[in-house]
């Protein structure tokens, strides 16, 4: 059975080095349809994890179908040819596991956690539903609703509505767009035939990567998974897509109005995708503004001018460039005004390398330890590796950070990364042209009271 | 139907328990599977211990032991763990408070060091403090931000009548505003004593050393001289149904059904931990709950029920929850009263015990694979006294449960003629649909 695994990976000999406890013991293998699998086999907890990614997500999505990609990850829990609707969820059940998912811009992943004496059924279901899954008109419906009351969840949520408007200005062509949950309007439109062609594009092999992390045996375990996933056909190859957001000319403002006694403040800026070289100035960038209370942002804003309740900056990894963005909550009494031109003070200290030695240490140490501290289960390891697996791939991506490796050289170009380079970075992406600012303020209901628009 | 018929081994934990000279119960447990370290250390004290006109005290005060202590400024303190990229936070809620800190492992030192330098000689530095009341204010407002929350806290006041804890522990801005550097320092001198002390350190440690750093920091904390615990006033179960009604502009209704609950220490929690397994708590959509309100019927994304996870020193609640559009408002209220009626009156079958039975036993090792996890569990084993074997007990406490067992502690504990229904949202104050903005 094994030789039909073409081991993707060199040979012991020749691997490149691991730096980060994550990638170490990790094994590829791709099967012959495309199947991308990472295992990593460790004893010290009986417990397996499994979670399996498909590079699909509402980056993938078109304009009129938004939400499809989340909307196809519920129905994935609604039965197969060989499990009955419900029976994935008590199969889980009876085995004292758990099981759920999520979508996001990128990707779609589905995974279940079991005691290591009875985790197979998790790559049953998982081959099962990869091609499968039923769509019974029936399902289709109530389901329907379930997702939309969802989306409601997030409607009624300040900084989901802050947020979505932010976004949806900043990219104007590209698919980030819209919100990965997508619009309610597109939702109500869609139609379970709709689901099962978007189904039928996207789920296949060839556009798959299956973790298993925890306590099993490697072997064994590459046997089961050419057993169950081998007899499965690749899938049509897709290009991939190509769409560029075209550089920001010019500030964008805008003004989100909802019931709430506190405002909200958003500003995004258009920054790199994962692994690109500039992107690590910029997440130690993120630590010195945002990582716990010595960082900037709380420093100034919570600590020193005292205007808000909390403040932070963002910078996620995505396939595509995306936003840098920063947020705070206000306090009552408070000008959004001038909290923003507080945000820009911070900024403009980046930009002039007004950074101590120990506090570029500090963030990189904070990011190193983050690793350590948010990877305790086995769940948790396999969800990093499958996610850079997914995301950091193609030519522009450097060939030793490809795949799962860019969690071996993220410590390191995160090590490397200097005052000079972060000032650079700052002065590159953090430019009046290239963001976009968000005020969410009170429709008027719950104390409105006058406020300038503009910074 | 597949499962598994064999028997995996019950998760073992090494575990060792020290009372110091002060009284100070320091609880150890060693797993070297990732290079971090837990430590919580943590008071038995908490908004259960405050007065009505004090209420938000326990939690400004648990918030502000970072604020700054003899030797440190509130700056010096975050940058001591920060600089080494470790995690501190500091609480104060409804039964405990005190510090979390999550290192790695190397820097265990450096953790106890800070966490008895917070717990012994916090100053509340008088700028600190009003500063905090002014961000708590604001963070009490935003609460009506959040529905859910909103209907929760509508919920609490009615059900908790008369015990402490119909308050959010964060308080209410009419006495939060009130309170003074004095009350802070107050409740701190009385309640932050070695021997209301409890501190769980896991992870990646060798016992014997930290056993003796813990004795260098926490060791020389003298004891109080008039510490005692405090009389907490008990609710009172309601006597018939009350509605609540709460106008809100928003998408969706939140709705809370239920009553009063169970303390941990009820010999019936093992049983109703069932019955919630069954009722409205598992995972995925096996429980009737979820199963019928949203996979059948569609009615909302987030619906559960549970007795079991509330229960602490004092009674819990009993709740029903589920968030949904106002148009579907009528139906999910039967819907829920209809299931909680259901499992008093018809009982529960063999057959769903079995399932319960199964998920709780099977399930019980994930409570147990983040160190964080295990310092939780060793400070609820010394509180509820639940012996530090529990992890060998669990599944034999769960198999002795039979369908008698949680047929009648449903019938003892869950009264469908007795419920508090609150719902916020579009609605008015008779429950009737209200134009939402758009």
């Amino acid at each position: 059975m094994t030789t039909l695994i073409t081991t993707a990976e060199a040979e012991a000999g020749t691997r490149i080095q691991t730096k980060s406890f994550i990638t170490r013991n990790v094994g590829k293998a791709i099967l012959k349809n495309g199947l991308t699998v990472l295992t990593k086999e460790m004893h010290d907890k009986p417990v397996v994890a499994t979670i399996i990614w498909y590079r699909v997500g509402s980056r993938n999505e078109e304009l009129g179908q938004t939400g499809k990609s989340h909307f196809l990850e519920h129905m994935l829990f609604k039965g197969t040819d060989r499990y009955r609707k419900g029976e994935i969820d008590l199969i889980t059940h009876l085995n004292g596991g758990a099981n759920n998912a999520f979508t996001w811009l990128d990707f779609t992943a589905y995974y279940f956690t079991f005691a290591s004496d009875r985790w197979e059924a998790a790559l049953e279901i998982e081959a099962s539903r990869m091609r499968n899954t039923t769509f019974v008109e029936e399902e289709f419906a109530p389901e329907k609703q379930v997702v939309e009351e969802e989306l409601r969840i997030g409607l009624d949520g300040p900084w989901e509505a802050l947020e979505n408007e932010v976004w949806a200005t900043a990219f104007r062509q590209h698919p980030y767009h819209w919100p990965t949950v997508g619009w309610l309007e597109d939702l109500e439109a869609a139609s379970g035939a709709d689901m099962k062609a978007y189904y039928d594009k996207w789920y296949h092999p060839r556009r798959a990567t299956l973790v298993v992390a925890g306590d099993f045996d490697t072997v064994e375990v590459l046997q089961k998974i050419e057993e169950l996933f081998g007899p499965v056909p690749p899938g049509p190859v897709i290009a991939p897509l190509n769409i560029l957001e075209p550089p920001q000319r010019g500030e964008k403002r805008l003004v989100v109005k909802k019931q709430t006694p506190v405002e909200r403040l958003l500003i995004g800026y258009h920054a790199p995708e994962v692994a690109h070289p500039d992107s690590y100035a910029l997440k130690v960038a993120e630590a010195v503004l945002s990582t716990g209370k010595s960082s900037r942002l709380y420093q100034r804003l919570v600590e020193r001018d005292q205007s808000v309740t909390k403040a932070g900056a963002c910078y996620h990894d995505h396939i595509d460039p995306s936003l840098f963005y920063f947020q705070a909550e206000l306090k009552p009494g408070f000008k959004l005004a001038d909290v923003e031109r507080a945000t820009f003070e911070e900024i403009d200290r980046l930009k002039r390398g007004d950074i101590s030695t120990a506090e570029i240490d500090k963030a990189k140490r904070q990011i190193e330890a983050s690793l350590v501290l948010s990877s305790e289960e086995p769940l948790q390891q396999a969800t990093l590796l499958g996610r850079y697996e997914t995301i950091a791939f193609g030519e522009h991506v450097p060939e030793d950070s490809r795949g799962y490796h860019y969690l071996d050289t993220l410590l390191e170009r995160v090590a490397a990364v200097t005052t000079q380079e972060i000032a650079t970075g700052a002065q590159k992406y953090f430019t009046e042209d290239n963001r976009t600012v968000g005020y969410l303020i009170s429709d008027g209901e719950s104390g409105a009271k006058e406020r300038d628009l503009a910074a | 139907m597949q499962h598994s018929q064999k028997r995996i081994t019950p998760p073992r934990l090494d575990v060792e328990r020290v009372e110091l000279p002060n009284g100070l119960v320091l609880l150890l447990s060693e797993n070297h599977s990732i290079p971090s370290v837990s430590i919580n250390a943590i008071v038995r004290a908490g908004s259960r211990f405050e007065a009505d006109e004090k209420a938000g005290l326990a939690s400004l005060v648990g918030a502000l032991l970072d604020a700054g202590t003899v030797s440190r400024t509130s700056q010096q303190i975050a940058e001591a763990i920060e600089a080494a990229g470790g995690q501190l936070g500091t609480f104060g809620d409804y039964q405990s408070s005190g510090a979390l800190v999550r290192l790695l492992s190397k820097d265990a030192g450096l953790g106890l060091d800070v966490a008895s330098d917070l717990l012994i000689n916090a100053t509340f530095p008088e700028d600190k403090v009003r500063q905090d009341i002014d961000r708590r204010v604001a963070q009490i407002k935003a609460r009506l931000d959040v529905p859910r929350t909103q209907a929760s806290d509508v919920f609490n006041e009615i059900v908790f009548e008369g015990s402490p804890q119909h308050r959010p522990p964060i308080g209410y801005e009419g006495t939060v505003m009130t309170l003074t550097r004095a009350d802070v320092e107050g409740f701190y001198r009385r309640y932050y004593v070695p021997e209301n002390t409890m501190l769980a350190i896991a992870g990646d440690i060798d016992k014997n050393e930290v056993k003796s750093m813990a004795e260098a920091t926490f060791g020389k904390w003298p004891r109080s001289a008039e510490f005692e615990t405090p009389q907490v006033p008990q609710p009172h179960r309601q006597t018939s149904p009350i509605e609540r009604f709460v106008t809100a502009s928003k998408e969706q209704v939140n709705v809370v059904i239920g009553h009063l609950g169970i303390e941990r220490k009820n010999p019936d929690y093992y049983d109703l931990l069932v019955m919630d397994t069954i009722l409205g708590s598992s995972p995925g959509f096996t429980s009737r709950i979820p199963r019928i309100l949203r996979d059948e019927q569609g009615l909302a994304y987030s619906t559960f029920s549970n007795i079991t996870s509330s229960a602490g020193l004092d009674p819990g609640r009993f709740i029903a929850y589920i968030g949904t559009a106002p148009e579907n408002l009528d139906r999910v209220i039967s819907g829920l009263r209809g299931e909680i009626a259901r499992i008093v009156e018809g009982g529960v079958t063999p057959e769903e015990l079995e399932t319960a039975r199964l998920y709780l036993t099977g399930s019980f090792v994930f409570h147990f694979q983040r160190n964080s996890q295990i310092a939780e569990f060793l400070l609820e084993a010394e509180i509820y006294g639940l012996g530090f074997d529990y992890l060998e007990r669990y599944p034999e406490l769960i198999r002795a449960v039979s369908v008698e067992d949680v047929n009648r502690v449903t019938r003892k504990y869950i009264d469908p003629q007795k419920l508090t229904t609150v719902v916020v949202g579009p609605v008015d104050e008779q429950g009737k649909s209200v134009v939402s903005s758009p």
